[in-house]
């Protein structure tokens, strides 16, 4: 499985005079690895995704696909499939037509095409469909014909930019696991633009989360959900409790609770992040962080049990699988809550 | 209620003021009089068969016929690239190109004329298919830009970058996917181009010579010195063939879509 090289080198994007919407973005991608690129609207991942296709012009930097330096190539010449936020199919072709076109600009024989082209629209389930024209496919489907066409090429590269944000939770899962064998398979080196961090940590090797044009962390799944690297990323990336605190002498004061902080802290102002389902409502021991306050709201979802527990003038939200046996805590009933000091997130508060 | 009544009363004797010309032109090229009377005395298809042997009219419309395919080809050629260029460029300037090639649309038609045969007439190009050919350009180029500029604006977004990351070489992207897309837009303006040309009137008189006519100039001449309803069977059929255009092009691509209604 030989897999392509990708390495982005200071890529820069600005329109006009505005705040340049990619900024000096420098990212490593390993042969046949799968990464993410995961931020919030308008942080710039289309764009980073077209630079790299070579359907936009870079404003500065470099690709670079196995050491070749590909800036200056056009699209045609660079053997990338992409797959298109708003899908792009060709209106005027059926959706075998769609499928076949890069293989027939690859010059590739009929016969090879036709066979090709019924495997790939297998692999995405269309192949009962293959006649239709694209408008009159439903938004999902649209979706999965512009998968069948960018993958049937087989390229050096895939770029896909959300290419699940329209399919149901079910076709959606199946989509995911779908891509990931396929790129697994084929080895395909892969950049998948998404602004969903669940498909994001399900789906991909590694994670470049962006905000405003740069990397805020580049890490697997793993890291960028246990040790996010600014409050940003911890807030995009699975969701937290955001308490304002105090540092001092190491430790970390919130109101007037006192609680360990996981590593050495400098004094000074600092938010405090702890994931809702890390907290549970235990007395804790080593190595935990124990406050004790009232239970101010009870939200019982079935399978989840959210409790907004008030304690040092703060707000925790706790979140606990239901138990059997087990009743929820009334509103106003004082509790104990506790979690693991390693679970808790300080970053110094960004004074404005 | 009376209301409405009024309104389709006004509309219906609107819709009677515009065409009452070619209504009455129809019934008139029956005509069996040797002059043009309201109403004809009686009906025949002489005028029919005589015009076919006015050479003079017939050897015009040849070339009126001729002379719009010319300018139809050269105006598809030549618009072409300019509104590809037009409605997707992002230079200095575009406004005003656009406005500078779409202005003769404006234009008082007898300035563009007079200027024209003075152009002309020191370059010997009065009354040769060149100075006909380019005369006409003038006037059905803004047409085609006009027209192909909206085709090219209509196109679904993205699908050309597509094809290219496909591997599709520009032209293969113009070829395979540019051009097919922009077909109902190509053929409005072959459509209407036609139509300029062969209608156009005011600048063919001040270009055309003794040997080389348009259908329209013939037509005008012939009037000027006879008055028999034979120019009225022309008529008769020239309102057939633009309306069978303009039905073929409604049917075939939607006329209101083509023209980016
Ligand atoms: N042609 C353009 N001219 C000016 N600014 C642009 C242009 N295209 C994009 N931008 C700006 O660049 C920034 C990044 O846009 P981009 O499309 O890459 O965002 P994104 O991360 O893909 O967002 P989304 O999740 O909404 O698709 C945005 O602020 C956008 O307004
Ligand atoms: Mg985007």
């Amino acid at each position: 499985m030989a897999g392509t090289a990708l390495v982005l080198e200071g890529l820069t994007k600005r329109y006009g005079t505005l705040a340049p919407a990619v900024d000096a973005l420098s990212l490593t991608v390993q042969p046949g690895e799968f990464i993410g690129l995961l931020g919030p609207s308008g942080c710039g991942k289309t764009t980073t995704l077209r630079m790299i296709g070579g359907l936009i012009e870079a404003s500065g930097g470099r690709v670079l696909v196995d050491g070749r330096d590909v800036t200056a190539l056009p699209p045609h010449r660079r053997d990338m499939g992409i797959v298109f936020q708003n899908y792009a199919l060709f209106p005027h072709m059926d959706v075998a037509g769609n499928v076949a076109f890069g293989l027939e600009m690859r010059g590739m024989k009929r016969g090879e095409i036709a066979a090709k082209v019924e495997a790939a629209l297998d692999l995405v389930r269309l192949g009962h469909l293959a006649k239709r024209r694209p408008k009159e496919l439903s938004g999902g489907q649209q979706q999965r014909v512009a998968l069948a066409r960018a993958l049937v090429i087989e390229p050096s590269v895939l770029l896909l930019d959300e290419p699940l944000s329209n399919l149901d939770a079910k076709l959606r899962e199946e989509m995911r696991a779908e891509i990931q064998d396929i790129q697994r398979r084929l080895g395909i080196t892969t950049i998948f633009v998404t602004h969903d961090q669940a498909e994001a940590l399900a789906m991909c090797d590694r994670i470049a989360v962006m905000a405003q044009g740069r990397i805020a962390q580049l890490g697997t799944p793993h890291d960028i959900y246990e040790h996010p690297a600014s409050e940003f990323v911890a807030d995009f990336v699975g969701r937290s409790n955001r308490i304002a605190g105090h540092a001092a002498d190491g430790r970390l004061n919130i109101g007037d609770l006192t609680i360990d902080a996981p590593a050495p802290v400098a004094p000074g102002p600092v938010t405090v992040m702890i994931r809702p389902h890390r907290i549970a409502f235990t007395a804790g021991g080593a190595g935990w962080n124990e406050v004790r306050g009232s239970v101010r709201r009870v939200t019982y979802v079935g399978d989840v049990l959210a409790c907004e527990v008030t304690a040092g003038g703060a707000v925790f939200l706790v979140e606990q699988p239901t138990q059997p046996g087990v009743p929820p805590p009334e509103a106003g009933a004082e509790v104990c809550i506790a979690w693991r000091v390693a679970d808790t997130l300080v970053f110094p508060r960004e004074t404005a | 209620m009376i209301g409405r009544a009024a309104h389709r009363a006004l509309i219906a004797a609107l819709f009677l003021f515009l065409l009452a010309p070619v209504v009455l032109v129809i019934p008139m090229s029956f005509s069996a009089d040797a002059f043009l009377v309201w109403p004809p005395s009686g009906f025949s298809l002489r005028w029919y068969t005589a015009m076919w042997r006015e050479t003079k009219l017939m050897e015009a419309a040849r070339n009126s016929i001729l002379l719009a395919c010319l300018v139809c080809a050269a105006t598809l050629v030549l618009a072409m690239p300019a509104a590809l260029v037009l409605a997707r460029g992002r230079f200095r300037g575009r406004e005003a190109l656009v406005a500078l090639l779409t202005a003769p649309l404006l234009l008082p038609t007898i300035v563009l004329a007079l200027a024209l045969l003075i152009l002309f007439v020191g370059y010997g190009l009065i009354g040769s298919w060149p100075g006909l050919l380019l005369a006409h350009l003038l006037v059905a180029l803004p047409y085609g830009i006009r027209v192909l500029m909206t085709a090219v604006s209509t196109l679904p977004p993205a699908v050309e970058e597509a094809a290219s990351s496909l591997g599709a070489a520009p032209w293969r992207v113009f070829r395979r996917i540019t051009l097919p897309l922009m077909l109902p837009g190509v053929a409005a303006t072959a459509a209407i181009v036609f139509l300029v040309s062969f209608d156009e009137v005011v600048i063919s008189l001040f270009v055309v010579g003794p040997e080389l006519t348009t259908l329209p100039v013939a037509m005008f001449r012939y009037v000027e010195s006879r008055t028999d309803p034979l120019v009225a069977a022309v008529s008769a059929l020239l309102v057939l063939l633009t309306l069978s255009i303009v039905i073929v092009l409604e049917r075939a691509v939607g006329l209101g879509r083509a023209l980016g209604k």
